[in-house]
Parts: C-alpha cells; structure tokens; sequence
C-alpha cells in the first residue's frame, strides 16, 4: 500500500487542505463549496469505490437535506445542530429505501434503478411546491450563529463548515478501515465469493448507502445555509451527475481523491467561467482526457508521481521473491 | 447426534425445463471422504451449488445433521457449518492471500463486521484462524502478495484455504485439482486425506488416481442421477460405471 494511502496521512492531506484554502482563495464562499462537495463526493465514492456501486442517486439525498434545512430554519427556527441531525437521519432513511430497492437488480438495471429514482424524487419536490417552494425553492435560509452571533461572514461560515467536513472524513476514514470497510472491498471484487463465505451482501451494501446517503444530506443542509436558499436544482439529476463527475475525477481508489476531485472541478468551473459562458464544453474535454488517459484519477497521479520521486527503487521489484 | 453429516433425499434441480438433478439420495458419513464422480454434465456441480443453498432445489429435501436446511439461504447455512471452494477459482484478487483468509474466518459471524466503527485486527480469532490455515497450506512465503499474483497452484491452495477457514463441519471441494501440476496434484491429495480427519468432505474429481486412493465412498453420477455408489473398489469394477465411462477414463490404481 501506498504510504499516502495510510489513514493519518489521509487525515493530515485534509487538514493541510483545509488550512490552505483560505490563503490561497480570495473567495471564502467557493472555498466553503469545496468543502461541502469533497464531503459529499467522498461519501459517493464510498458507494463506487469502496462497494463498486455506480449510484446516479447521490442528489436525492442532497437536495433531501437541502428541503430539511429550507423548511426547519425558514419556518420554525430550529436549532442548526438538531437540523444537521435531522437531515442526516432523513438522508439515512432515504437511502436505505432507494438503496434497498436498487439492489436487487445488478450492473446497468441498478443505475437505472437509481436514475428513476432520482427523477422521481425531483418530480415528487416540483409537485409538492407546497413544502418545498417548488420552482423557486425556499428562500432566506439562515446562516447558523455562534454565541448569539450569525456567521454571516464568508470565513467565520467557512470554519464553520471546514469543522463538520474535518470530523465527517475522519468518520468516513474509520468506516473504511473498519471490518466493515474490509467487507465492502471483498463485496466490490467478488460479490459471489462474499456470499458464499457467509456475508449477507445485501445488508452490506445497504449500509453502505445509508452512511452515503446521510453524510450526502448534511452536505446539502450546509449547502443550503451557504446560499441562503434551498433551490430545486439541488434535488435536480443534474447534482447527482455533478457528484459522479467529481468523483470520478477525483479517483475512486482513496477518500482524499474525492476532495481533489470536488476542489478540482469547482476551481477549474470557476476559472473557465469567466473566460468563456460556453466553459462546460471545456469541461467535457477533461472528463474525456481523464477517461482516456488518466484511470486512476487525480488521485493516480499523485501516487503515480509520488512513487516516481520518493519510491524509485521499490517499485518494480515486488513480485521478485519466491514463486 | 447422527452419523450422517449430511443426506438428501428425493433432491431435484431443473433449470427451465431440463432436468439437471433428479431423485438423488445421498447419505455422506461425519468425517469421512465422499467423492463424487461422472462425466461432464452429469450435475456434479449442480449438486454442489444445490447443498450450499446457490441455487433452490425444485424438489427433495436437504438435511445437514438431522436437521431440515432445503429452504435455509446461503450464507446462513455457512454458519451451519457448510462451506465450499469453486471449480472455476473465485477469490479476491485484489486483496493480499491472508485478507483473503481473514475474509472467510470472519463470513462466521458476518453481523459483527456490520459495525463500521469495529477494526478488523480487533478479531484476534478470525486472524489466528487465517494463520493456521497458512500454516496448513504451506502459504507462508507469500501472506502478503494480492490472491490475484499468485501462481495457479497457490490459487488452487488458497481457494480450498477459504472453505477450510470458515470451519465447516462438511466441507465441499469442486475439483480441487483442476489445471494443477502433478507436484501439486500430490500436495492437493494429502491436504485432502488429512482434511478428512477433522471434517465432512465432499469432493468433486475427475483425477481417479485420488479418488481411488483417499475416497471412503465413491458415488458415480450420470445425466443427474446417481448411478452407482460404493467403496472404491466395488465402483472401479462396476459395469455399469465403465459403460458410462466407455472404459477408457478410469485408469488410476489403488496404490
């Protein structure tokens, strides 16, 4: 195994991560959206890289925590943490119903599965406009405060955040680690194999969901307190889209890949956006270059170029002894 | 306690409308070594998947120590005390030969592993497990390189290595020779004699020279029947057997 693969190193990437954005962005509200989304990509690769489960749900459960947020702070005031709370047992739950159902059936038939799902729960918000303000979302959603203090400021809600992503990715660390952990990559190589050992897979992989789909609901609760609004488009198959894009940027072989993945994306959108309103296309040709040339992701990269400067002599001798 | 580890009586398989298994009643004695031969098609490893719950039989029943398991699932019936290895080679290739281990010593008790917060090495047993087993093996040289890196004759180990690890009571071997060296194949027929102390093994095999040498019991199966059953001797000289046969594929001795 890789050295920066090892769980502290994985742990120090983040803080270092979280450290260096504020000196290196001028923006505290894009730095904040970094944060936010590597939260909730590394939480979608946890379902692709670590279970081998391409979900195009992963939006159901952020714009889930989006309508949590919207409603329980425009209309009645809740406490911030309670709302947190709530939108990561909401997201558990409705994970674990999509999940539940979408694997039954394998390989395409379940991203299918997962793509229905995704419309329906868009359709289900834009019906309901009652709840969710429909097309135009809720509006004047409040930033949390601290000591009878709104963080109103970029950075003050920026720490705020940079807070609840540090502990979420040691969280998510552990569960990788865990036996758990384990299990889910025997479930990823050979599902069979995993049956036929004892494991109920089944449960395996609908946990998986649940843990993506309530870390996924309190990305979206925060993103939501970031915009000041709960829009329809967080719940949009377009988010789902944006997640897996990430995240397979990123490279599914290593949590820290997905926070590259969210800060490569965000940065890259930003940069290119304001020097061409036609930037997607741009976009689409490093999506194609990544699916061409780089398999491993970001990620790969820096192992690849780690390995070149610090691990040149182990590298290619490790099949050497014994046969 | 019975001295029948395992029996089925009246089992039927069909897969659409062919009749891949019929009317086989097996009785397999606790800690003997049952071997099941015939030619290719003859619903050996339809047989196989039938007892470890992969696929549900469409008639007969299933009994493992007295006790009814036709309608328990796969992995529950793992902690009954069945386990298995594959014709075709099914481990974990990306992960190292002692993960591999660790896996099947743990598929015992699957529920504790649903805990995220539980480490792996917290399970000193299921990890002791996976050491013995390498040391049965011979495996220790390589705990440490990924399944998919090792040679075919490691593989073939390994892959009988992850049944022995769930500590079955019955343990089911699908050709655990096949595609192996004759160094190997002889390394292979002494794991398998010795298994046969401490467990039920049910062993699928075309290589006759073990079967005739290690096998207790022989059943001869044929176009999903049982055709003959008996010492080793009695279905080596049985007509019928070297009919279906046509002679010419039992060519080991009794040494």
């Amino acid at each position: 195994m890789n050295p920066l693969d090892k769980p502290f190193a994985q742990l120090a990437l983040v803080l270092v991560t979280v450290l260096a954005l504020p000196l290196f962005l001028k923006s505290g509200i894009l730095a904040t959206e970094i944060l936010i989304f590597a939260m909730v990509v590394a939480a979608c690769n946890l379902l692709l890289g670590y279970t081998g489960l391409l979900s195009f749900g992963q939006g159901i459960f952020f714009g889930i925590g989006t309508y949590v947020a919207g409603i329980f702070l425009t209309r009645w005031s809740v406490p911030v943490p309670l709302v947190l709370a709530g939108a990561a047992i909401l997201g558990a739950a409705t994970a674990t119903l999509v999940g539940w159902l979408s694997i039954r059936r394998q390989g395409v038939y379940f991203v299918m599965l997962t793509l229905a799902f995704s419309q329906l729960f868009y359709f289900m918000a834009y019906t309901f406009s009652g709840v969710t303000g429909g097309d135009n979302g809720l509006l004047g959603v409040p930033r949390p405060a601290i000591g009878g203090n709104a963080l109103d400021g970029p950075w003050s809600y920026y720490t705020y955040v940079a807070v609840c992503f540090v502990v979420i990715f040691a969280l998510l660390v552990m569960v990788t680690q865990s036996t758990f952990g384990r299990t889910l990559l025997a479930i990823r190589e050979n599902e069979g194999r995993a049956a036929a050992i004892g494991f109920p897979t089944k449960l395996f992989k609908i946990e998986a969901f649940a843990i993506s789909g309530a870390v996924t609901a309190l990305g979206g609760a925060l993103h939501a307190m970031l915009i000041g609004v709960a829009p329809l488009s967080n719940i949009e198959y377009h988010t789902s889209e944006l997640i897996l894009i990430m995240t397979i940027i990123g490279g599914s072989s290593s949590l820290f890949g997905s926070v590259l993945g969210a800060g490569f994306y965000l940065l890259l959108a930003d940069a290119l956006s304001t020097i061409w309103p036609r930037w997607l296309l741009l976009l689409g040709l490093v999506l194609v270059a990544v699916a061409l040339f780089l398999q491993g992701g970001l990620w790969g990269l820096v192992v690849r170029g780690y390995d070149l400067i610090f691990r040149r002599d182990r590298a290619p001798n490790t099949s050497a002894e014994e046969h | 306690m019975t001295d029948i580890a395992l029996q089925t009586r009246g089992l039927g398989v069909k897969y659409g409308n062919f009749h891949a298994l019929s009317e086989v009643d097996l009785q397999i004695r606790r800690n003997s070594v049952h071997s099941i031969i015939g030619p290719n098609g003859a619903g050996k490893t339809t047989l196989f998947h039938a007892l470890t719950g992969r696929v549900r039989p469409s008639s007969g029943r299933i009994e493992l120590d007295g006790r009814d398991i036709t309608d328990t699932s796969d992995d529950d019936r793992v902690r009954l005390g069945i386990a298995r290895s594959f014709q075709v080679t099914s481990l974990f290739p990306n992960l190292t030969l002692r993960e591999n281990l660790r896996l099947a010593a743990q598929g015992r008790t699957p529920w504790q592993a649903l805990a995220p917060w539980r480490r792996a090495e917290a399970n000193a047993e299921a990890l002791d497990i996976a050491d013995g087993v390498i040391d049965r093996l011979a495996l220790g040289k390589v705990t440490g390189r990924l399944a998919g890196e090792l040679s075919h004759g490691q593989q073939r180990r390994l892959e009988v290595g992850m049944a022995m690890a769930a500590r079955p009571r019955v343990i089911l071997l699908d050709e655990p020779t096949s595609g192996m060296g004759i160094d190997d194949i002889e390394v292979m027929k002494d794991l398998i004699r010795d298994l046969g102390h401490d467990h039920t093994v049910l062993f699928i095999e075309h290589n006759m020279s073990i079967v005739m040498n290690i096998s207790d019991v022989v059943t001869v199966m044929r176009l999903g029947r049982k055709l003959v059953e008996g010492p080793p001797a009695q279905v080596r000289d049985d007509p019928e057997v070297q009919r279906a046969y046509l002679g010419n594929m039992i060519t080991g001795d009794i040494a």
